[in-house]
C-alpha cells in the first residue's frame, strides 16, 4: 500500500469566505435603501445611479452572485477536499476562479447603475459580462471535475452529489437563458421573444434558486451539519430518494411564475403540479438535516453554528412549503405580483441562504485560522437579531401582499371596483414598508456583528494549512456491470425510463380511457419496480445507486439526462410555437416604429419591469381595472419580453389603449406625485437631457429584422427620419418648452403610448359596453 | 436497533445511517403525485373543469348580465340628475370621487390642465346631465379621456357627474376656455 501526503489549498477557501461577507455587506445595505425607497421616495436622490429600478437589480444580483456565490464556492472547495482526500486540481484553476468571479462582481456593480441591462430579472448581465460568467464557471466545473478524477475515495458523498448537479445544471440554464444578439458593447436582445421569452427567463429565473441557490446548499448542510453536530447523517436512503425526485421535478416547475399569463395553459398547469410534488424532495433535505441531530439537540443551547445550521433548514423547510403552496393556480391568483412573493424568497435568501452561511462561517474560520471564535455571546446576538429581522421581514410582507391582493380585486355589490384607483392599495400598506425595512436593517446589523466577530477571530489566530496521509489504493478495472454500460442496463435506469415514456404519454392523451389505461400501465409498472427492487436487496446484491455513486462519469451524466428532461418537454413545444402559433394572425402585435423601439430600450434601461407589469391576467377586477386580458400573439416582437413580476405600480399592458395625453406621461415622469398623489415612483429628470441616439435607431431595426420581425428595407433606411417625424408630433402634443425632439423621455412616451395596441382586439371596457348601453345607472340605492 | 439504523458509509468522518423513510413523507411524496395525475385528467385530458380561460369568459358574461338588468331596472334621466345635485351628501361623495380620480387631469377647482376646465360655460361634448355621465363612463380615449365606467361603477359615475353638475359656471380662473359656450335659460 503507498501513501501520499496531501495539502489541502485552504488559501482559496480563505478567500472565498471573506469576498463572500464583504459582498453580504454591500449586497443587504443595497437592499435596505431599496426598501426605505418604496417608503421614501426622495431617497432616489433624483440621479440615475441611485434609482430603485436600476438599483434592486445590482441588490438582487450582489446577494444572489456575491454573496452566496462566493459563500458556496468557500464550502465546495472546503469540502470536496476532505471528501474526495485530494488537493483541489489547479492553484491556477483556484485563483483564476476566484479573482475571475470577483472582477465580474465588480463589472455587475458598475454596470448596472450605469443601466447596462438585458431587461431579464437575475439575468441583467449584459453580453460580455454573460461571457465571462460562463468562463469562470466552466473554470470551476474543470477544478471540480478534476479533483474529482484524483479523488482518493471510491464512492461519492450525497454532498457531493448536490455540488454536481449545480454545476451542471446552472451552465445548461445560463447559457439558455442569455442567447442574445449584440447590439452595442452594452446593449443586446435576447433571441427570444414574447411568451418563449417568458418561459426560457422563468425556466432559468426559477432553476436559479433551485441550482444556485438550493442545491449547493443542500450539499453544504451535508458536510457541515453532520460536522457541527458530531452525528451521523440520518438516512442513505431518503438522501438518494429526495436527490434524484429534486432534481428532475425542480427543472418542471418554472412556469409557476408565469400562472394566468399567456402562456398556454398546459404549460401553467405543469408548473403548478410539478411545484406541488417538490414539496417532499425539498422536505428530504430539510428531514434528513434535523434527524441528524436527534439524540443532539441539547448542543443547539451551546453551539452557535448549529443554532444557524438547523435555523437555516427551518427556514428551508417553510419556504419550501410556502413555495408549493402559492404555485396553487388560485393561491397565486392573489399572491402573484404582490409582497408575499417578495417576503418568500426573502425567507428564502435571508432564512435559508444567510443563516447557513453564517453557521459555515463560524465553524469554518476558527478552523482555518486554527483558534477558538472571539465571541460566543456576539454569535448569540447575530443569531436572535437575524432571527427576529427575518420574521418581521415575512410576517409584514404577508401582510402587505394579503391586503394590497384582496383590495386590488374587491368589487362594490354593483360589480365594480371598490378601490378603483391603485395608490389606494398602496397607502394601504405603509406600515408593513417600515417594518420590512426595520427587519431587514435589524438583519444587517447581526451580519455586521458577525463581521466584527470573524475578524477579530482571524486577527487572533493565523491561517493553518492542513496536511493528511492517505493510502492511495491501487487503480482497478471496474467490476462487470459496473461500468457505463452496466449502468444503462441498469433496472432502476430501464424502469425510470419506460415509466417516464408512459407519463409524458400521458400529456397528449385526449382520451379520458387511453389516460386511464396508461396510468393503470404505471402503476403496475411501478409495483414491478418495487418488488423487483425489493427482491435484489435480499439477495444482497449491490445497489444500482451504489454503483453509480462510485462512477463519476456515469452520475454527472445521469443527473444532465435528469435536468434536460423537463426542460426539453416544456421549452421545445413553446419554442416550436412560432411556427405554429398565428393561431388568431389578427391579433397580432404592430412591430414597434424606431421611435418606439428606442423608448422601450429606455423602459428596459431604467428597468420599469420591476415595478409594472404588462400582462393584465384574465380576472374580471383585472380586465376592468387595466383593460382587455394579454394574448399570447400580443408579444411575438417583444425582445425581451417585459412582463414583469411584482406590480409596485399598476399594470401597464394597455397603457397605449388608454391614449393618455403625453403631456401627461411627461408631468408624471418629471413629478409623479403631480399627477398621481401618494405615488412611491422615483422621478426621472435626467430622461429630459438624456437624447436618443437616432443613428442606432437604423442599426436597432436591422438586428431585430435579423430575428424575424418583418421590418421593410424601406422602414430601416428611412428610419433615422421617420423617428423625427414620430418625436415631433409627440413634442407637439406635450406643448413643453425647451424639449426637444430627440430627448429619451419623447421616445419613452411614444412607446408607453403603443404599448398593448394590437390589431383585433376588442378594446371594451367589459362590463359597461358589454352590456350596450353606457348610461345603466344604479338610481339612488347604495 | 434494526439494521436499518447500519452506517452504510463513512466520510470525512460523517458517518450515513439508513434509516427508513418516515411513512408522513412518503405518504406526502405520493399523495402529491396522485392528485398531480388527478388533476391533470381533469383539467387537462377531459377539461372536465373549466381552465382559467373559460372560467374567466363566465365570470365576465354574469357581470354584464347583471349590470343590463341594473341597467333595465333603474333607468336615469337628465331631470332626476339634476334633482341630484341639491342632495348635498350626493355631491360630497362625488366631490372624493372627482379628488381621487379627476384631479390628475383637470386639477383640484376642476380649473382644467391636462383636461379641460369643468366651471367654465364652455363645454366640448356637451354639458346635459346624461351627456356627462356617458362621458366620464366611456371617455373619449383618442383624447386621452379615459373611460371611468368600469372602474368606478354605475353609483361613483352618478356621483361625480352630479358632483361636475353642481359645480357649473363658478368660473375658476384656470385653463382657457375649449368648446362651444352653452348656456341654459335659468342657470
Amino acid at each position: 500500500m503507498q501513501t501520499q501526503r496531501i495539502e489541502y489549498d485552504d488559501t482559496t477557501v480563505r478567500r472565498f469566505i471573506w469576498a463572500s461577507i464583504l459582498f453580504g455587506v454591500v449586497g443587504m445595505l443595497v437592499g435596505i435603501l431599496v426598501a426605505c425607497q418604496l417608503v421614501w421616495p426622495a431617497l432616489n436622490f433624483g440621479i440615475p445611479f441611485t434609482v430603485f429600478s436600476r438599483l434592486r437589480p445590482l441588490h438582487t444580483n450582489a446577494v444572489i452572485f456575491a454573496f452566496v456565490g462566493n459563500m458556496l464556492f468557500a464550502g465546495i472547495y472546503y469540502s470536496i477536499q476532505r471528501l474526495f482526500k485530494a488537493r483541489l486540481a489547479s492553484n491556477f484553476l483556484s485563483n483564476l476562479h476566484f479573482w475571475g468571479w470577483q472582477a465580474i462582481i465588480a463589472a455587475a456593480a458598475i454596470t448596472l447603475p450605469l443601466g447596462i441591462t438585458q431587461g431579464k430579472e437575475y439575468a441583467e448581465l449584459e453580453w460580455p459580462i454573460d461571457l465571462a460568467v460562463v468562463v469562470i464557471w466552466v473554470v470551476f466545473a474543470l477544478n471540480f471535475f478534476w479533483t474529482m478524477a484524483k479523488r482518493n475515495e471510491k464512492q461519492i458523498y450525497v454532498a457531493v452529489w448536490f455540488y454536481i448537479a449545480t454545476i451542471v445544471t446552472i451552465a445548461v440554464l445560463y447559457i439558455t437563458n442569455n442567447l442574445a444578439l449584440p447590439l452595442t458593447l452594452g446593449k443586446s436582445y435576447s433571441i427570444y421573444a414574447g411568451v418563449q421569452d417568458a418561459l426560457v427567463q422563468w425556466w432559468y429565473g426559477h432553476n436559479a434558486v433551485a441550482f444556485f441557490l438550493t442545491t449547493p446548499i443542500l450539499g453544504i448542510m451535508y458536510y457541515f451539519l453532520p460536522k457541527a453536530a458530531e452525528r451521523p447523517v440520518y438516512s442513505y436512503r431518503l438522501s438518494v430518494v429526495h436527490f434524484w425526485a429534486l432534481v428532475f421535478i425542480y427543472i418542471w416547475a418554472g412556469p409557476h411564475h408565469l400562472l394566468y399569463t399567456s402562456l398556454p395553459d398546459w404549460a401553467q398547469s405543469l408548473g403548478m403540479l410539478f411545484s406541488v410534488m417538490l414539496w417532499a424532495p425539498s422536505w428530504g433535505g430539510m428531514l434528513n438535516g434535523l434527524l441528524t441531530l436527534r439524540g443532539a439537540w441539547h448542543k443547539l443551547r451551546e453551539d452557535p453554528v448549529l443554532k444557524f445550521l438547523v435555523a437555516g433548514v427551518t427556514f428551508y423547510g417553510m419556504s419550501t412549503f410556502e413555495g408549493p403552496l402559492l404555485s396553487i393556480k388560485t393561491v397565486n391568483g392573489l399572491a402573484h405580483y404582490t409582497d408575499w412573493i417578495i417576503g418568500h424568497v426573502h425567507s428564502g435568501a435571508l432564512g435559508w441562504n444567510g443563516l447557513m452561511a453564517a453557521g459555515m462561517f463560524y465553524w469554518l474560520v476558527p478552523r482555518l485560522y486554527g483558534t477558538k471564535l472571539h465571541s460566543v455571546k456576539g454569535a448569540d446576538l447575530h443569531f436572535w437579531l437575524a432571527t427576529i429581522g427575518i420574521v418581521l421581514y415575512m410576517v409584514s410582507m404577508w401582510i402587505s401582499g394579503v391586503t394590497q391582493g384582496l383590495m386590488l380585486r374587491a368589487m362594490n355589490p354593483d360589480g365594480s371596483l371598490l378601490h378603483p384607483e391603485f395608490l389606494e392599495t398602496l397607502a394601504a400598506i405603509q406600515i408593513p414598508y417600515l417594518v420590512r425595512a426595520l427587519g431587514g436593517a435589524m438583519y444587517f446589523t447581526g451580519l455586521i456583528i458577525m463581521c466584527w466577530n470573524l475578524l477579530k477571530t482571524a486577527l487572533a489566530g493565523k491561517a493553518v494549512t492542513t496536511t493528511i496521509e492517505v493510502v492511495v489504493a491501487p487503480k482497478q478495472p471496474a467490476p462487470a456491470g459496473e461500468g457505463l454500460v452496466g449502468i444503462i442496463l441498469g433496472r432502476p435506469f430501464v424502469f425510470s425510463g419506460i415509466i417516464l415514456v408512459f407519463v409524458l404519454a400521458i400529456g397528449f392523451m385526449t382520451s379520458p380511457l387511453a389516460a386511464m389505461a396508461l396510468m393503470g400501465v404505471i402503476l403496475l409498472l411501478s409495483v414491478v419496480a418495487w418488488i423487483v427492487n425489493t427482491r435484489d436487496k435480499k439477495a444482497g446484491r449491490k445497489s444500482w445507486f451504489a454503483i453509480i455513486e462510485g462512477n463519476a462519469v456515469a452520475f454527472t451524466t445521469m443527473t444532465l439526462l435528469a435536468i434536460l428532461i423537463g426542460g426539453v418537454a416544456e421549452l421545445l413545444p413553446t419554442l416550436l410555437i412560432h411556427q405554429s402559433l398565428p393561431k388568431d394572425a389578427a391579433k397580432y402585435q404592430q412591430p414597434y416604429t424606431a421611435l418606439e423601439l428606442q423608448g422601450r430600450d429606455v423602459y428596459v434601461r431604467e428597468g420599469c419591469y420591476l415595478c409594472h407589469s404588462q400582462q393584465v391576467r384574465p380576472f374580471l377586477a383585472e380586465t376592468m381595472r387595466y383593460g382587455e386580458h394579454s394574448q399570447l400573439e400580443e408579444f411575438v416582437y417583444d425582445h425581451p419580453f417585459q412582463w414583469g413580476s411584482k406590480r409596485t405600480g399598476p399594470d401597464l399592458h394597455r397603457e397605449g389603449v388608454k391614449q393618455r395625453p403625453s403631456s401627461w406621461h411627461y408631468n408624471h415622469m418629471i413629478d409623479p406625485r403631480a399627477t398621481s398623489e401618494g405615488s412611491n415612483m422615483p422621478a426621472y429628470p435626467w430622461l429630459l437631457s438624456n437624447k436618443i441616439d437616432a443613428k442606432l435607431g437604423e442599426k436597432k431595426l436591422r438586428l431585430m429584422q435579423k430575428l424575424s420581425v418583418p421590418y421593410s428595407n424601406a422602414q430601416i433606411d428611412f428610419a433615422e427620419q421617420d423617428q423625427q417625424a414620430q418625436a415631433e408630433a409627440v413634442l407637439k402634443d406635450i406643448g413643453a418648452d425647451g424639449l426637444e425632439w430627440n430627448s429619451e423621455l419623447v421616445a419613452l412616451i411614444a412607446y408607453l403610448q403603443k404599448v398593448g395596441k394590437s390589431q383585433g382586439i376588442a378594446f371594451d371596457a367589459p362590463s359597461v359596453r358589454a352590456a350596450g348601453t353606457p348610461v345603466g345607472m344604479l338610481e339612488g340605492g347604495r | 436497533m434494526s439494521e436499518n439504523n447500519r452506517v452504510h458509509h463513512v466520510y470525512d468522518g460523517i458517518e450515513e445511517e439508513d434509516n427508513r423513510l418516515p411513512n408522513w413523507w412518503l405518504a406526502i411524496l405520493i399523495g402529491t403525485i396522485v392528485f398531480s395525475f388527478g388533476y391533470w385528467f381533469v383539467y387537462e385530458t377531459t377539461q372536465k373543469l373549466p381552465s382559467p380561460l373559460v372560467a374567466y369568459e363566465a365570470e365576465k358574461a354574469a357581470n354584464a348580465a347583471a349590470q343590463a338588468k341594473l341597467a333595465a331596472d333603474t333607468p336615469l334621466g337628465d331631470d332626476s340628475l339634476w334633482a341630484m345635485t341639491k342632495d348635498a351628501d350626493m355631491v360630497a361623495a362625488g366631490k372624493k370621487v372627482f379628488s381621487q380620480i379627476c384631479v390628475s387631469c383637470h386639477l383640484d377647482k376642476a380649473q382644467g390642465s391636462i383636461g379641460p376646465n369643468l366651471t367654465d360655460k364652455y363645454w366640448i361634448h356637451g354639458y346635459e346631465p346624461m351627456k356627462i355621465i356617458e362621458a366620464v363612463t366611456n371617455g373619449f380615449p383618442e383624447k386621452g379621456m379615459e373611460a371611468w365606467g368600469a372602474r368606478l361603477g354605475a353609483e361613483r359615475v352618478k356621483q361625480v357627474a352630479v358632483f361636475v353638475l353642481s359645480i357649473r359656471n363658478t368660473n375658476e380662473s384656470g385653463k382657457a376656455p375649449e368648446g362651444d359656450i352653452i348656456d341654459p335659460a335659468g342657470n
